[in-house]
């Protein structure tokens, strides 16, 4: 093998003369980080933790003002958790759909139809959500759920606008059904030939033989949840069109609310005007930074344990 | 396998079915609606509807010639930045494939690719906005070249990753380095790959907003070509006409989705060409 032989200095040289080009992406990485640090510090040190645990929105532009991320963070998990609820069902059925119940022709155009959605610009799904999805909600849904159901606290309060956390969530599955499946069709169509041999020798019938076959990439299900979570998580001016915008905290999914990413597309422009907010912001930023890499660490581990699993066998 | 009419069988193939159909008709339904109410806009305006500049609120329905400009001069800045940084890391992943700072990049890639995209548009305002003083159309393009990078660096390694060892192999027994190997034999073989990784860069810049809210300026009362001056990109027209309570900016804003979603359809298509599976 040529690996084992020390490298020849020109491929030193050739090895020297790409590392400016990496550099570029890792620097990228580190800048972002020591800058969201850098400018969030002021406002960690004026409010220490408070900072991400008190709800509070008081800016003012002759002193520091009072600032806290509560509400918004809360929305943003709030938001995600209701994105990937759909989304992993919906996602996992298109995956059965495409790979077990359909002739290739069919199956070529769904799955094209599914890159088309995972491709189409942020933008358009904000669009169609605050002008079609939104109405269509408020109309049809948010208020009969509340007449019927309305003792639940999660939809106890009157649907007004139709702008809410459930309407965001909403949006964040549909944009996140398509990424997801991607994520798990591709760790199932790594299952090897044996198992799906085995798999149709020991099933007794097409629902054992697909519940055997999933069963096969739960770790890679998990991952694609986790990296859906994230980027439902870090998604902005959809979420900015149709979640409210409002700091006020409910129980209940109807009610207008906010997104760290939805808190800064809306605030950041007018921060400069006040003293401390647009390092509480940049604080905000951290916090997305920091879940995002954690979430993408562990939903990579996870798909590949899906992989390996498969491997091993 | 046994008999197909099993009861319980059909049963969850028909949640499935329904939940699918479920999952793909907002897709419809945004074709539909950016056909419907956008089409009319732009047939009404005509000519007018792409060059004039911004409108009066509750004036008329046209005028995104300087989001058009914009997002043409964003296009071609981010590519040029991205595009060459993106292709030779891609270059040095594959070809050092063995060397920790290889993986590194690898890795630090990967990441980069999961970060929210507001947070890029806040990182170039803290690096060239507030040390230049002003928003420009560079700075956008360059936060437009950091969000493209991993997609495009992405797909283009794993093409060259898939040029069969065989042919690497007969490039060293000729006596090839490393560079010959990765420009004479990995590059040429995997060049359908590098040519669809370019252009999932471009339509991923092409249909971002995040970057662009804090960097160029949303400048749509000239038409400008300077690119160190502010501007306006379609996407970020879309979001601020959408907010406003006037209608004409509403009817300008399903316009201009109209004409982002057929650039959009255009790149798409051009990327079928070469392959059958996008993954933006």
């Amino acid at each position: 093998m040529d690996n084992s032989v020390p490298p020849p200095r020109e491929d030193k040289i050739f090895l020297y003369s790409l590392l400016p080009f990496a550099s570029v992406i890792i620097a990228a990485l580190i800048l972002l980080g020591i800058i969201l640090l850098d400018t969030s510090l002021p406002a960690l040190k004026e409010y220490g933790i408070g900072l991400f645990m008190r709800n509070v929105w008081k800016p003012r532009e002759d002193g520091p003002g009072e600032y806290g991320l509560l509400a918004p963070i809360i929305g943003t998990l709030e938001t995600a958790i209701i994105a990937v609820i759909i989304a992993l069902p919906m996602s996992l059925s298109l995956l059965i759909l495409t790979e077990e119940m359909m002739p290739n022709k069919w199956r070529d155009l769904v799955s094209t139809l599914i890159d088309v959605m995972a491709g189409l610009p942020t933008i358009l799904y904000g669009l169609w959500g605050i002008e079609v999805l939104i109405p269509f909600l408020r109309d049809h849904f948010m208020s009969f759920l509340h007449e019927k159901i309305g003792f639940i606290p999660l939809l106890s309060c009157q649907p007004l606008s139709g702008s809410s956390i459930l309407a965001a969530g909403m949006l964040l599955s549909i944009m996140i059904i398509p990424f997801i499946y991607v994520i798990i069709r591709e760790s199932y169509s790594t299952i090897p030939q044996s198992l799906v041999e085995a798999a149709i020798a020991y099933s007794s019938g097409w629902r054992h033989y697909v519940k055997f076959k999933i069963g096969l990439i739960k770790p890679a299900l998990l991952g694609g949840l986790l990296l859906g979570f994230g980027r439902a998580a870090g998604e902005t001016v959809a979420v900015a069109l149709v979640i409210g915008n409002s700091f006020h905290l409910s129980s209940c999914i109807f009610a207008p609310g906010y997104t760290i990413s939805s808190l800064i597309a809306n605030q950041f422009a007018n921060s400069m005007y006040y003293p401390l907010m647009s390092s509480v912001l940049f604080a905000g930023g951290l916090f997305l930074l920091s879940t995002g890499l954690a979430l993408n660490y562990a939903g990579v581990k996870l798909i590949r344990r899906s992989r390996k699993l498969c491997q091993a066998v | 396998m046994s008999s197909s009419l099993d009861h319980k069988d059909l049963f969850l193939k028909i949640i499935v079915a329904v939940l699918s159909i479920v999952a793909l008709i907002p897709v419809f339904s945004i074709v539909y609606e950016l056909v419907i109410r956008g089409l009319p806009v732009i047939t009404g305006a005509g000519l007018k509807f792409f060059t004039k500049t911004a409108p009066a609120p509750g004036d008329r329905l046209y005028g995104i010639g300087p989001a058009l400009v914009g997002t043409v001069e964003l296009a071609l800045i981010s590519t040029a930045i991205g595009i060459p940084i993106a292709f030779f890391t891609g270059v040095l992943i594959e070809t050092f494939r063995e060397s920790r700072i290889s993986q590194i990049v690898n890795i630090i890639a990967k990441s980069l690719m999961e970060i929210p995209t507001v947070l890029i548009g806040m990182l170039v305002y803290i690096l060239l906005v507030v040390p230049t003083k002003t928003f420009s159309i560079i700075s956008g393009g360059i936060a437009l070249a950091l969000v493209m990078m991993p997609y495009t660096l992405t797909y283009i390694e794993e093409s060259l990753n898939q040029v069969q060892y065989k042919y690497i192999e007969a490039g060293y027994g000729l006596g090839m380095n490393k560079k010959q190997v990765a420009f004479k034999v990995m590059v040429p073989i995997a060049k359908r790959g590098v040519v669809v990784g370019i252009l999932i860069g471009i339509t991923k810049a092409l249909g971002e907003t995040a970057p662009l809210l804090f960097t160029i300026g949303a400048a749509r009362n000239t038409i400008n070509w300077n690119p160190l001056e502010p501007g306006d990109a379609i996407p970020l027209l879309i979001f601020d006409y959408i907010q406003s309570p006037y209608d004409n900016m509403k009817d300008i804003a399903w316009g201009s989705a109209l004409v982002l979603f057929v650039l959009f359809a255009i790149l798409y298509s051009s990327i079928r060409l070469f392959v059958k599976r996008v993954r933006i």
